[in-house]
């Protein structure tokens, strides 16, 4: 079995930056991720809703769900499932925090 | 379809006088007139006789004559005269629309009159307030009225369609937009920090250097956008000293028929606001932008028709517009389950 090549961890933004509640968009090694925090966790996904290409972090983030903005799909932000009525499921990324930074994981294959 | 218990704007109130004034309204044929008494008067613009439009007729005191035999109307609808026989049947009546005036404009209610409640009617005040400079205009657009609001939800058309006027690259490229929705509202906040002012601020507003420049748009069903957009010197908000613009652009979109809209609009400012020439000129610029508007509606109406099935796509700028289809769509939705009921 082939070994997984480790994540890089790639500096995002300040903490303060993704409040309680929020949603917000960045772009890391050229890929457009989106940044939650919920229930005082931190998750990220992909930003490109897998329906039409619409940035979800323009969206609305409601009980750890984001609605895409443009047709209301909805996805769940702890494992990305899409909960319909369009697209498929999205890609996550691990976080974690490092001296007040949010750090995401990306796979080499990621980096533009 | 249109939503029915709601007010659409159907005149500015200096439309309607002692003459008939004829508009159709989703598409209702309505004629309008003043009593003596000065109150206005919408009414179904079809004799109940031989559906001769009734606009062909004439006021007499306070009644509608009809142009074909003389048959009379009373402001309330109810025939008050036959010519040639002494009796009225009891049936011969028109429809009446409940009316009102407000922010400058005549209000009809297309729904039943007992729902008919004009606290409903959205607030334009700025269009009559003494602390604002205003005027407004009338346009008729061959394009159906959903066309008119998502272009005022989303205003990144304006580096394109408006590089005369009111718009520039900045528009697009450097504001921060955020869309907020609610059941009944949709609202669209743009900011520009550090933009270069566009043509129209710098003659209205005697920028010399970069503005932080905003954009609020506010929309509610079903055709009312309101915009408040301005602009201060740069990084100087909190400075009282600093150069600072408020506008109000204000829109009314009245259904005409399917493919045609009665496009109410009034620009408004809060500075100098005793200037007529100012009011003209900030007015004459954001007219010559929204007749920019009117062509883009009117072919995109004429394309749409000529083949209605062809896709789209929808990016990132329509969430305003989108957002504001969806809550027509869901009222329209709601009103349609509320006949089945009632049938």
């Amino acid at each position: 079995m082939q070994e997984q090549p480790p994540p890089t961890w790639v500096d995002a933004v300040d903490l303060e930056d993704v409040p309680e509640g929020q949603v917000k968009g960045v772009r890391l090694s050229g890929q457009f991720i989106a940044l939650y925090r919920h229930g005082g966790q931190l998750y990220a996904t992909s930003d490109i809703c897998t329906h039409e290409y619409a940035l979800l972090s323009g969206g609305w983030l409601e009980n750890g769900e984001i609605e895409c903005p443009l047709h209301g799909t909805r996805f769940r932000i702890t494992d990305g499932s899409c909960l319909g009525p369009f697209g498929h499921d999205l890609r996550c990324f691990q976080t974690r925090v490092r001296h007040g930074r949010i750090e995401v994981a990306l796979s080499p294959e990621d980096s533009e | 379809m249109f939503l029915q218990n709601y007010w659409y704007a159907a005149a500015w109130s200096t439309e309607v006088g002692r003459t008939l004034f004829a508009r159709t309204i989703c598409n209702e044929p309505i004629v309008f007139y003043r009593t003596q008494a000065g109150l206005a008067v919408a009414m179904e613009d079809r004799c109940c006789h031989r559906r001769l439009p009734l606009r062909m007729g004439k006021v007499i005191g306070d009644n509608l004559q009809c142009h074909y035999h003389g048959i009379t109307f009373e402001p309330g609808g109810r025939c008050v005269k036959v010519p040639g026989q002494a009796l009225v049947p009891p049936s011969a009546r028109v429809r009446t629309y409940p009316v009102s005036e407000r922010h400058g404009l005549l209000w009809v209610f297309l729904g039943g009159p007992e729902l008919a409640d004009e606290s409903a009617i959205p607030d334009y005040h700025w269009i009559t307030d003494a602390d604002w400079g205003a005027k407004g205009a009338y346009f008729h657009v061959k394009a159906h009225y959903l066309l008119i609001v998502e272009n005022l939800l989303d205003l990144t058309h304006l580096a394109f369609v408006h590089a005369t006027t009111i718009g520039n690259t900045a528009v697009v490229e450097s504001a921060d937009v955020q869309f907020q929705k609610g059941p009944l509202r949709v609202d669209v906040r743009r900011l520009m920090k550090n933009s270069a002012p566009p043509p129209t601020y710098v003659r209205a507003g005697g920028f010399t250097g970069n503005i932080d420049r905003w954009q609020f748009i506010n929309f509610a069903p079903p055709g009312f956008v309101r915009l408040e957009t301005g602009g201060c010197d740069a990084g100087r908000e909190a400075d009282p000293t600093a150069k600072r613009i408020t506008l109000r652009n204000l829109n009314i979109v009245t259904p005409e028929t399917d493919a045609s809209s009665h496009y109410f609009w009034a620009q408004c400012h809060d500075f100098d606001v005793r200037n007529s020439k100012l009011t003209e000129m900030i007015f004459s610029d954001v007219q010559e932008a929204f007749l920019q508007d009117v062509a883009v509606f009117e072919a995109q109406q004429q394309s749409i028709e000529q083949n209605p099935d062809a896709p789209e796509i929808d990016v990132n700028g329509d969430v305003g517009g989108l957002q504001a289809r969806r809550i027509v769509r869901e009222l329209l939705e709601l009103q349609a389950a509320r006949c089945q009921t009632i049938a």
